[in-house]
């Protein structure tokens, strides 16, 4: 994996929410901490070109998310903070293979894709069930699955384990833990990412804070209970 | 949401959807022409026979039919009063005809058919720059899942009103319905872009 | 159109449908149920605008046609649109546009309340009630050969309740402008 942001800015409605910033990554698990409103959010959707920097360039394994926006996707899936609105078809089968539609794929092999992503996460059994049936942790896997069926090398999640109960937060924590691909997660569940390999603090827009997780997660503290 | 499509394997359910539908067009079209009550009548006892061969049941039936019977019922009378008995039978027979047969195909055809059919239909428009074809599908599955959505957020904008003691009005109920609901279009497109589904072009 | 344009539309058609099913709601000072799927369709124009709006209940006429029960009192399918009163089905698509497109051109954000409201409430009747009344009187006239001004007659009884629920959409279309604009300006610069 290889993400480079390079002097990337991001503006919103006339304000900077991200000041200029250089860095690239190549770590496994990455975590994203900070309060509400320092610019994470914005920071992972540069990633995906959800966002496009309004001046600097980000690219994601050599694809400029501006020139070569669809390419640059392709590297990335991302999960959303409320995954009920991921979900966009009814039927949570019919939802996963919507993101294969562009492959022009026979039915069978969609189906046996579609398949195997679901019994990845362990939930073969919901494929059939209506999405606002599903709990919050089922809806949290069924995203993650909607999202894993077309293989991006890189994942990046906000806020994976917001409003789950504990039970549901260990079997996300788990399923995070197992994956191969590579992981960035936005997050406030300072557990989720202490064995991370590194770890971003942004505050006020800027990273202020790189390296490992004890030593970044100290410094959040203190910018956050001085 | 259960569509009105009605599980079977009559002729009509074998039929191509495309030749359902054209078929559906075309008798329609005919009836306009015709104005004797006899051949309606004749014409309306067949559609009733096509709808019975469907086997949808009296109850099933009464429910899906009783609005559309009352408003043919109350136009027959009506032109019965201005016009005449020969016109009200042909206003009757030619309505209910169309009516039976049109249900037929509904009853006949799957959800998913239709739209395969519309999504064709649409394709000449898309060459035209007018839409995109493949959006129809998606829009429509977007309906379809987000209407529970929308029902549960009117029940709790309801109990809210009679947890604080106010009585709901329409304006009350249709604000926050509105605002909470589309507040979400914005993640909910991004999950789609970010999902790459539905290319720019 | 973008994406969110998609979105918007497909959720203000889950709302029109929802408005439907949920029961009738009484109004304090007339004794006559609202059904309310008519007040989604002028709402549809002044909160979404013409093109968003005109999407949106095409939208609801496509999920009619291929056989969902999204008509208040579940009614659906292709029988619908053989029906005397399909005028008025139909009409709403051009009552949601020209709303739509009236409420862009005279509804300002600079405006005072009282203006938006009011423009909003001309724009709602223009569409929700002359547009959709007249296409549904001019078919259902031609069609059962009683004629239109006969028809018109029979018309007359659903007009109050029309122009009621454009004033309910107009109170609802000022309010929603006010927490979460979404109605384009057109023809606003000019100044």
């Amino acid at each position: 994996m290889d993400i480079r942001f390079q002097e990337a800015e991001a503006r919103f409605e006339g304000r900077t929410v991200l000041h200029a910033l250089s860095l690239s990554l190549s770590e496994r698990r990455i975590g994203v901490v900070g309060l509400n409103g320092s610019g994470k959010t914005t920071f992972a959707r540069l990633i995906n070109g959800l966002v496009k920097p309004a001046s600097g360039r980000v690219t994601v394994n050599g694809f400029d998310t501006v020139a070569d926006a669809d390419k640059a996707r392709g590297q990335t899936g991302f999960i959303f903070q409320n995954p009920q609105n991921q979900i966009i078809l009814p039927v949570l089968r019919e939802d996963i293979a919507l993101g294969l539609q562009g492959r022009k794929l026979p039915k069978p092999e969609i189906n046996a894709l579609v398949d195997r992503v679901l019994s990845r996460l362990g939930i073969l059994h919901l494929g059939e069930r209506r999405a606002h049936e599903l709990s919050g942790g089922e809806l949290q896997l069924a995203a993650l699955a909607s999202v894993l069926v077309t293989e991006p090398p890189i994942l990046i999640m906000d806020e994976p384990t917001n409003q789950l109960d504990l039970r549901n937060r260990r079997l996300v924590a788990d399923t995070i833990e197992g994956l191969n691909e590579h992981v960035l997660v936005v997050s406030h569940d300072l557990d989720l990412i202490a064995d991370f390999d590194r770890v971003l603090l942004f505050h006020e827009g800027r990273l202020v804070g790189d390296g490992l997780p004890a030593e970044v997660i100290a410094r959040y503290r203190g910018i956050a209970l001085p | 949401m259960k569509a009105l499509y009605v599980e079977g394997g009559t002729f009509l359910h074998l039929m191509s959807p495309r030749l359902k539908l054209i078929g559906l067009c075309l008798s329609s079209l005919a009836l306009f022409m015709i104005y004797q009550p006899v051949p309606l009548a004749f014409a309306a006892i067949a559609s009733a026979m096509l709808y019975l061969s469907l086997r949808i049941g009296w109850r099933q039936s009464w429910v899906r039919m009783r609005m559309l019977g009352l408003t043919i019922l109350v136009v027959a009378l009506f032109t019965l009063v201005f016009n005449g008995w020969d016109e009200a039978a042909a206003v009757l027979f030619r309505l209910t005809a169309l009516a039976l047969a049109a249900a037929a195909v509904t009853a006949t055809t799957t959800t998913g058919d239709f739209i395969d059919e519309l999504t064709a239909a649409a394709y000449p428009l898309e060459r035209l720059g007018l839409v995109r074809a493949a959006d129809l599908g998606l829009a429509v599955g977007l309906v379809i899942r987000f209407l529970p959505e929308v029902l549960s957020r009117y029940d709790a904008i309801r109990d809210a009103h009679h947890a604080r003691g106010f009585k709901p009005k329409p304006l009350t109920i249709a604000v926050p319905l509105l605002i909470l609901t589309l507040k979400n279009a914005d993640e909910i497109a991004a999950a789609i872009d970010a999902r790459g589904i539905r290319r720019q072009k | 159109m973008t994406t969110r344009d998609l979105v918007l539309a497909a959720l203000f058609t889950a709302i029109i449908v929802a408005l439907g099913v949920v029961p009738p709601v009484m109004l304090g000072f007339i004794p006559v149920p609202i059904t309310a799927q008519s007040l989604g369709v002028m709402l549809a124009g002044t909160v979404l605008g013409a093109k968003r709006g005109g999407f949106a209940v095409l939208l609801l006429l496509v999920l009619v046609a291929i056989g969902l029960p999204v008509l208040s009192g579940g009614r659906g399918g292709l029988a619908v649109f053989a029906s005397p009163t399909a005028g008025y089905l139909v009409g709403f698509l051009f009552a949601a546009i020209v709303t739509g497109f009236l409420s862009e051109r005279f509804v300002k954000r600079s405006q005072s309340g009282l203006m938006q409201t009011s423009a909003f409430f001309l724009a709602a009747l223009a569409g929700g009630v002359v547009v959709d009344h007249a296409l549904g009187v001019i078919y259902l006239g031609l069609v059962t050969g009683i004629g239109i001004p006969k028809a018109f007659i029979g018309d007359l009884a659903f007009i109050p309740g029309d122009v009621l629920k454009a004033l309910i959409a107009a109170l609802a279309a000022r309010a929603v402008i006010v927490g979460y604009p979404l109605l384009p300006e057109r023809g606003a610069e000019r100044a």
